[in-house]
């Protein structure tokens, strides 16, 4: 049995890289696990290339990069054991840590199961789009504007102008705008599913978000701007939003302005904010509460990101969504923290380092509230119809999920058991967080009470072959 | 209506897609490389057998499912093209009727 590493970080986005190599850098010895071939998350994805001298054009995104260089170089410096291509399916409650490996070899890829016991844990595991169920979001052509951005950044994927539509509100599909206007490229039109009224109701928190985070807002100032240059069509509060057509996606039909509309499109990119992914900490137990301004679950985590159990910590998002600039600051807090843990610093030198980095997170925060405001959920009523599918794996429908509701199905599992939401291969990924907020809506309970779906291991599908094949690790 | 275009250039790595060749770029995942090529869905979906949307390219949705390598069930937007990769679409998400 190969002895427990000091710490495992899950992840190798902004958070988890900075955790890894803090970590390292306070003597720990650290296990680095991420499911992609490069470092750098979602939202560095591809660093090392678009950073590099890269031919395919995608410099010209690089400004939404601040502060991949050095994270990145900070990995290939350290001596910390990072593993790409891992994807993590098990933690035990003893943090053994389990995980399918991808390798090259000869001329094909070979996967297989690998086992490591951590004495403390920082998962980083970020966040994703969430999910805004409507008829028709499950044709093919409807996409997360997250999913456009990542085809973007991988395959220097832009969507052909003439048949692209973008759909929803937030930062992300702002700097999405401003990414493939950099390359040429702007949608048909753009359809702001935001209710009327928000930038009212968040106007009050404007000063504070400014002296707290001037960057981010300036930032966020110029993004609206040029989303209004982009020269797309803007319908405004728009409702009713469905998608049509046989094999794939090829028309839209919405309401706004209190008009209907319809408009040929083929590719629609659907963005709602993003939303902490919970199946690790779900799994290991941890506690989770629901926050209403976000209407999702987050782990509870003191101001450092240690958990309910003291041997773990989450950095970055998957926190609670703060963005890339403070994931870096959440990841070092962890780790600080993490090595205090440990044994590698006294109280007192942890803290030395760690007070200062609150202090400028609980700052940054000020700006977070109000974005937070500013782009609340758009109400799963705006669009949902009985037959929209919340479980885009089983088919399961809104109607589906309200009558086992009715029948006396009071919490998530229990609207498993009656109908498969929740059943299929992305194990309630995508269900979970509408389910949630259907079954609060329907019952008067709170989502805290109604709780979540359970989430048990393998988190991703392996296959038998591989246990079959596993050899314990000397 | 065209789909999506490529920016720049890159390495091509070659790979077979249902029994055709299909050049896809060094350093991007499956999942790009179909959509790339036009592919707009890649598995059918059991419950409805609509064909399935691939919906977030980051892991979390499983409506990218396929066959690569003769592993089934594979996450095409997490696994990276490799010269001669054998690709195969149509697979069935979800468990529909039983």
């Amino acid at each position: 049995m190969t002895e427990a590493v000091d710490l495992a970080v899950i992840g190798a986005g902004p958070a988890g890289l900075a955790a890894a190599t803090t970590a390292a850098a306070h003597g720990l010895t650290v296990l680095l696990l991420d499911e992609q071939a490069a470092p750098g998350g979602q939202v560095w994805r591809q660093a090392e290339r678009i950073l590099g001298a890269d031919p395919s054009g995608l410099g010209k995104i690089a400004a939404s990069y601040g502060g991949a260089r050095e994270a990145v170089a900070a990995l290939r410096r350290s001596a910390l054991d990072y593993r790409p291509g891992a994807t993590v399916f098990d933690v035990s409650p003893e943090l053994q840590v389990s995980w399918l490996q991808r390798e090259a070899e000869g001329g094909g890829t070979r996967h297989a199961i690998h086992e490591r016991a951590a004495k403390g844990l920082i998962l980083a595991t970020g966040a994703m789009e969430r999910p805004l169920p409507f008829p028709g979001w499950t044709l093919p052509g409807v996409m997360g504007v997250g999913a456009l951005q990542t085809a973007l950044k991988v395959g220097g994927l832009r969507p052909d102008s003439d048949g692209l539509v973008l759909a929803g509100q937030g930062p992300l599909l702002l700097l999405y705008l401003a990414q493939i206007a950099a390359l040429g490229g702007r949608p048909a039109a753009i359809l702001d599913l935001a209710p009327p009224g928000r930038m009212g109701t968040a106007l009050a928190g404007l000063p504070q978000a400014l002296f707290g985070d001037p960057r981010t807002m300036i930032r966020g100032f110029g993004l609206l701007l040029r989303r209004a240059l982009s020269g797309a069509r803007i319908y405004r509060g728009v409702t009713r939003l469905s998608a049509g057509g046989e094999e794939s996606l090829e028309r839209l039909s919405f309401e706004s302005g209190g008009r209907t509309h319809e408009r040929a499109c083929s590719l629609l990119g659907v963005h709602d904010g993003v939303i902490p992914s919970t199946q690790m900490s779900r799994l290991l137990g941890l506690d989770h509460r629901w926050h209403a301004e976000r209407q999702c679950f987050e782990p509870l985590c003191d101001p450092d990101g240690r958990s309910s159990d003291a041997r773990v910590w989450i950095a970055g998002d998957g926190a609670g969504v703060e963005g890339a600039d403070l994931a870096t600051l959440r990841g070092t807090l962890a780790a600080l923290k993490a090595a205090e843990h440990l044994g590698r610093l006294s109280a007192a030198e942890s803290e030395a380092a760690a007070a200062p980095l609150r202090a400028r997170r609980a700052r940054q925060q000020q700006a977070r509230a109000f974005l937070d405001r500013l782009y609340a959920p758009v109400p799963l009523e705006n669009h949902l119809t009985d037959d929209t599918p919340i479980c885009r794996c089983e088919g399961v429908t809104a109607a589906a999920v309200r009558q086992a509701v009715e029948q006396g199905a009071g919490g998530p599992n229990r609207v498993k058991t009656f109908t498969r939401c929740g059943m299929g291969p992305c194990q309630g990924r995508f269900c979970g967080p509408s389910l949630v907020r259907l079954i609060a809506a329907q019952t008067g309970q709170p989502p805290d009470e109604t709780g979540a779906l359970r989430i048990r291991p393998p988190l991703k599908p392996i296959l038998l072959g591989d246990y079959l094949e596993a050899e314990p690790e000397p | 209506m065209t789909w999506f275009l490529r920016t720049g250039s890159g390495e091509v790595v070659r790979v077979m897609v249902d029994g055709a060749p299909l050049e896809a770029r060094a350093g991007e995942s499956v999942a790009t490389a179909l959509l790339a090529a036009g592919h707009r869905s890649f598995a059918r979906n059991a419950a409805s057998g609509a064909p399935n949307g691939t919906y977030c390219l980051i892991g979390q949705c499983f409506g990218c499912l396929c066959t690569i390598d003769g592993r089934p069930q594979s996450q095409a937007c997490l696994t990276p093209v490799a010269e001669g990769m054998v690709v195969e679409t149509g697979e069935q998400v979800g468990t529909g009727d039983d």
